[in-house]
């Protein structure tokens, strides 16, 4: 287990010794390779998922390797939570032993910043998924410093969700078009809904957002930013984030009496899964909530347990902050990578590129996680067109494809999972009035600062 | 000067009045024990919205059979293959750990030779090191003999030894009269058969509660079998509750059935040999 | 006779122990001998590497550089970890010592002759049996606001429920309490110990100083002073290297307001959150030094209050 320990600037570093091993067993295996058509398993590991999910890419896997005179494809599907997996996937790459391919429910940016994931600019050249074909700010989730280490073949768009029977009971009208465009005219609609019985909360309209990974889309919304990628600088504590957090926790004191605790202590108001630590239904789906922010994974999950007690939800655009001046989506991509060391890259390449156009319509139907390549033409999701009938699954997934062109850059920090943490720290004393927006943002920005230059230095 | 046997006494009143409020404190102390252990096993029988419910319930109305057969069949759950690798996985170490330890106390405890306190010093000290502080050398080393993806790193150690163990059979060793073995070094015998024959068979209560011991603790194991095995179907089930808890996270019911079967094993070994935990850990002290 | 074990200096006839030593000497080394490898391997070679990675900026992918202090000092400015040093030290003060007494006042109790003894040791010894996860699970359902049976039955005697896990100052003593729950191994090493006071003792003392109190006090407690001992130092240390429970209740992040936020949690998400093992390597050489000092302090002090019978090593 010797590693070397090189001062900067040092001679020969392991990956130069990898590469050119590789470099020399590519060329040593090229006449093999055509000769027999005998290639050794292709492998992917997925981070998890539900059994469905794990079929379907197993049997796309599957499916393709074969046809590509693979002897047999290998799927892992889970392990642990996503902490321990990207821990092994780490330890695999480390130990110069990764899988061909891998999915990621993380950004691919901190570590393929540090090498772990091969670059795809050079082979997306003249493949069938070229960069144009991509979203801008989908894409800006995988690269940093103009290198791309990974692709956002699906994606959850994050959107604005709304309960359309409670919205007819006070006689607002149901369309998308209609939804509140500005926060003023959110927090003013909210009103019409929130009914207080002492300290509990039966009912809210809007509730200010407390999830930390879309507060990019909020920043954005009110023309800031949480992290410039062109610059390499973190904006935590930039005025329109402070003027945000005003905002909010103005509206909760107006609101929701002040206090986040007494929101948390009536229900799950924050998205639309049964809290884990309560156990506390989501509020959404027992029609206590009029609307929320929420990933379009939802649309699979809805009708599960618990189930709703409504059936006409609907979706819409983020309205726009005080500072902002267009609206936007966010995203939470499933991201796919080639590891560095991988046997077979560009056989996992050309399954990116089947995945990413043709693989993905049979995902997208059974799974709404959202196709975000522009060339592809899927059908919604047949469980959707189920509950809800053809129409509206075309009209939902058609706007989904749209917020997915306006998607704001995230999930693009070399130092992503510190800054998710400092965030909910802040985020938290803000809520809590613990500290002002102005004092955890600086103090969250100065931490995320640090940080970020410690691990590109070098 | 004898006492009357037991139960010709008659207990004065005082003392009836001092043992009702023995039992009674005890019990009301053992409820509180077992209060975790109930809840996980009613809650095991109930659906999701049962267990939060309100107002609470004590008992599951209705008692939910179908949950037992619902974990068993789960596909991404493979209960029944993973309660057969925690039953490898446990029965290897705890072998080893027999085997390897009960070499070592006796060679701390029974020999003596240069530099023996000194190893058993450093031994002591090994306790105070939190795995995780050597784990990620090691790791790296398994990877590097390509045996990440097995039981190796798992089981190999323990044929070697652990400290806890070598200490707390050090203690049984020492208790083992000097006059046997040397009786049998007189008579030729090698230190092998000294203690394989000799010095092994008075410790054997010692030797089954570091058995039992060894074996409960890697039944809860899941950090490193979690690291170094990739596929479900290796998983102890440790792994396997942890890893379905966490990619279900909000199906509770479910998770409390997997934990309770879990529990059940042990709790079946426990009853079986409780005399021998009982004994082992009175001798546990320095 | 000689007694069992004991191993007198000098007992053995000179020419007998020299021939032995040798023998004895080589067995000895050899018999040890996988244990010492397993030391090595598992244990001294990845602790030095440690210590020597802690002065390196390691990121998992890649080769470490070499940055010499400057993990500690950053330490030193991180917020994170003095506040999870201290909730740590917090925790280890608490738990430690209601541990040590709750366990000796069941085990005294444990200790009577009654019908129902075996099934009250059962009882306490079941917490062994429940994996740390498992148990901190169902410790946060039992604590839950709105199903959770121990806000019932305190709301019933009248008592105002604190929201265990979301109040900060509550929330520590949530895991306090967490930990106080298998009690049994402590327990029953203590019983161990009072079941091994010799009986010609327990007589003399009856004869001696028949008050119930003044038996503990001078005779019970000083003889079982060596299972205090080993409960204090493995409290001790098993106290700050508190993880998983405190994952599971908190998260990575300590939340409430970082009041579970645990030194080792934090060394885990430096090491693989952040990917940053050389700090996390630092720390875990920090926890190892002060935890040593402790263990060694107690050991110290050892000398004037354990009280072994009998035994010469």
């Amino acid at each position: 287990m010797a590693f070397q320990v090189s001062i900067p600037g040092g001679s020969v570093s392991r990956r130069g010794f990898l590469r050119g091993t590789a470099a020399t067993a590519g060329a040593l295996m090229l006449p093999g390779r055509l000769m027999a058509q005998d290639l050794g398993p292709l492998v992917e590991w997925l981070p998890g998922g539900s059994p469905l999910f794990c079929e379907i890419h197993t049997g796309l896997l599957a499916g393709f390797a074969e046809r590509g005179g693979f002897s047999s494809s290998e799927t892992v599907c889970g392990l642990g939570q996503n902490t321990e997996f990207n821990q092994s996937l780490i330890g695999a790459i480390a130990s110069g032993n990764p899988p061909d391919i891998s999915m990621l429910w993380d950004s691919p940016v901190s570590l393929g910043a540090q090498g772990a994931f091969m670059p795809l600019d050079e082979m997306m050249k003249g493949s069938t998924i070229p960069l144009e074909t991509w979203p801008g700010g989908l894409l800006a989730s995988c690269q940093f410093r103009g290198v791309t280490y990974g692709l956002p073949v699906t994606a959850g768009i994050y959107t604005m969700w709304f309960n359309q029977d409670m919205f007819e009971a006070k006689g607002i009208p149901t369309d998308r078009a209609s939804f509140p465009k500005t926060w003023d005219e959110m927090r003013k609609l909210s009103k019409e809904f929130t009914v207080w019985d002492g300290d509990y909360l039966q009912v809210a309209g809007f509730v200010p957002p407390r999830a930390v990974e879309p507060m990019a889309v909020w920043s954005a919304l009110n023309g800031g930013k949480l992290y410039d990628a062109a610059n390499l600088k973190y904006m935590l504590d930039s005025e329109q984030n402070i003027e945000m957090f005003n905002y909010f926790l103005d509206w909760l004191n107006e609101e929701y009496k002040g206090d986040v605790n007494l929101i948390d202590r009536s229900g799950n108001f924050t998205d639309g899964y049964p809290n884990t630590t309560t156990g506390m239904g989501p509020a959404f789906r027992e029609s206590r909530l009029a609307g929320m922010q929420s990933g379009s994974w939802l649309m699979g999950d809805f009708y599960s347990d618990p189930a709703p007690n409504f059936q006409r939800w609907d979706l819409a655009a983020h309205p726009v902050g005080p500072s902002g001046s267009a609206t936007a989506a966010g995203i939470w991509p499933n991201w796919f990578v080639i590891p560095v060391g991988s046997k077979n890259p560009q056989a996992a390449f050309d399954y990116l590129a089947y995945l990413s156009v043709e693989g993905v319509v049979k995902w997208y139907e059974q799974i709404p996680d959202v196709p975000t390549n522009s060339q592809v033409k899927a059908k919604p999701p047949a469980s959707l067109v189920e509950r809800r009938g053809q129409e509206f699954a075309d009209s939902a997934s058609a706007f989904l494809q749209e917020q997915a062109a306006i998607v704001t850059p995230m999930w693009d920090s070399p130092v992503q999972g510190f800054a998710t943490d400092q965030m909910t720290r802040a985020m938290e004393k803000i809520y809590t009035k613990a500290a002002t927006p102005a004092e955890a943002l600086a103090e969250a920005q100065s931490a995320c600062q640090t940080e970020l230059e410690r691990v590109l230095a070098g | 000067m004898t006492a009357p046997p037991l139960a010709a006494r008659r207990k004065p009143p005082r003392k009836t009045l001092a043992r009702i409020v023995y039992h009674a404190v005890m019990l009301t102390v053992s409820a509180i024990f077992l209060l975790p252990f109930y809840w996980m096993v009613i809650s095991a029988f109930k659906n999701n919205a049962e267990i939060f419910a309100r107002p609470m319930l004590w008992f599951p109305d209705p008692i939910r059979w179908e949950n037992v057969a619902d974990l068993f069949t789960r596909p991404d759950f493979p209960f029944l293959q993973q309660f057969l690798n925690s039953c490898f996985y446990a029965g290897m170490v705890a072998v080893g750990t027999c085997l390897s330890c009960s070499l070592a106390a006796y060679s701390f405890g029974c020999l003596r030779w240069r530099g023996r306190n000194f190893v058993f010093g450093l031994t002591i000290c090994a306790l105070l090191i939190p795995p995780i502080v050597t784990f990620l050398p090691v790791f790296l080393g398994w990877s590097k003999l390509g045996l990440k993806d097995s039981y190796w790193p798992l089981i190999a150690p323990y044929f070697l030894g652990d400290a806890f163990y070598i200490f707390m059979l050090r203690q049984f060793f020492l208790g083992v009269p000097r006059e046997l073995m040397d009786a049998a070094r007189l008579d030729g015998a090698s230190e092998f058969r000294i203690w394989w024959q000799i010095v092994l068979p008075q410790v054997k209560s010692a030797l089954v509660i570091v058995g039992l011991f060894a074996f409960v603790y890697t039944w809860h194991e899941f950090f490193t079998p979690l690291i170094y095995l990739q596929n479900r179907e290796d998983f102890p089930l440790s792994v396997g509750l942890f890893t379905f808890r966490s990619q279900r996270a909000a199906e509770w019911s479910m998770a409390m059935m997997g934990a309770t079967f879990t529990a059940l094993p042990l709790l079946v070994l426990f009853l079986f040999t409780q005399r021998f935990f009982r004994q082992g850990l009175a001798t546990k002290g320095f | 006779m000689a007694d069992r074990g004991e191993t007198v200096a000098g007992a053995t006839p000179p020419r007998r122990r020299r021939k032995a030593g040798r023998a004895e000497a080589r067995a000895g080394v050899l018999f040890a001998l996988p244990w010492i490898i397993a030391l090595v391997v598992f244990t001294l070679v990845p602790l030095i590497l440690t210590f020597v990675i802690a002065q390196t900026k390691f990121q998992i992918i890649g080769l470490p550089t070499w940055v010499g202090l400057a993990n500690y000092e950053a330490m030193l400015k991180d917020p994170a970890v003095w506040t999870s040093a201290r909730n740590s030290a917090l925790y280890a003060v608490l738990s430690v010592p209601i541990k040590l007494v709750l366990a000796l006042i069941l085990a005294l109790l444990l200790n009577r002759v009654t019908r129902l003894a075996g099934f009250y040791r059962t009882v306490f010894y079941l917490p062994f049996l429940m994996p740390a996860v498992s148990g901190a699970i169902v410790f946060m359902l039992l604590l839950s606001p709105t199903g959770g049976p121990v806000n019932l039955i305190l709301g019933a005697l009248g008592f105002d429920a604190p929201d265990w896990l979301r109040d900060p100052s509550v929330a520590l003593w949530t895991l306090v309490l967490l930990s106080l729950w298998p009690l049994g191994v402590e327990t029953l090493v203590f019983l161990g110990g009072l079941q091994n006071i010799p009986r010609d003792v327990q007589e003399a003392a009856e004869l001696d100083s028949p008050k119930a109190w003044h038996r503990l006090v001078w005779i019970t407690l000083p003889l079982i002073t060596p299972m205090i001992l080993f409960n204090l130092v493995i409290g001790i240390i098993s106290s700050f290297q508190v993880f998983v429970q405190a994952i599971v209740i908190g998260g990575t992040t300590g939340t409430p307001a970082e009041s579970t936020l645990m030194y080792m949690v934090v060394l885990y998400r430096a090491a693989f959150r952040y990917f940053n093992i050389g700090y996390a390597a630092a720390m875990a050489t920090v926890l190892f030094v002060v935890v040593l000092l402790l263990t060694l302090l107690v050991f110290r002090t050892a000398r004037s209050w354990v009280y072994y019978e009998g035994e010469s090593r």
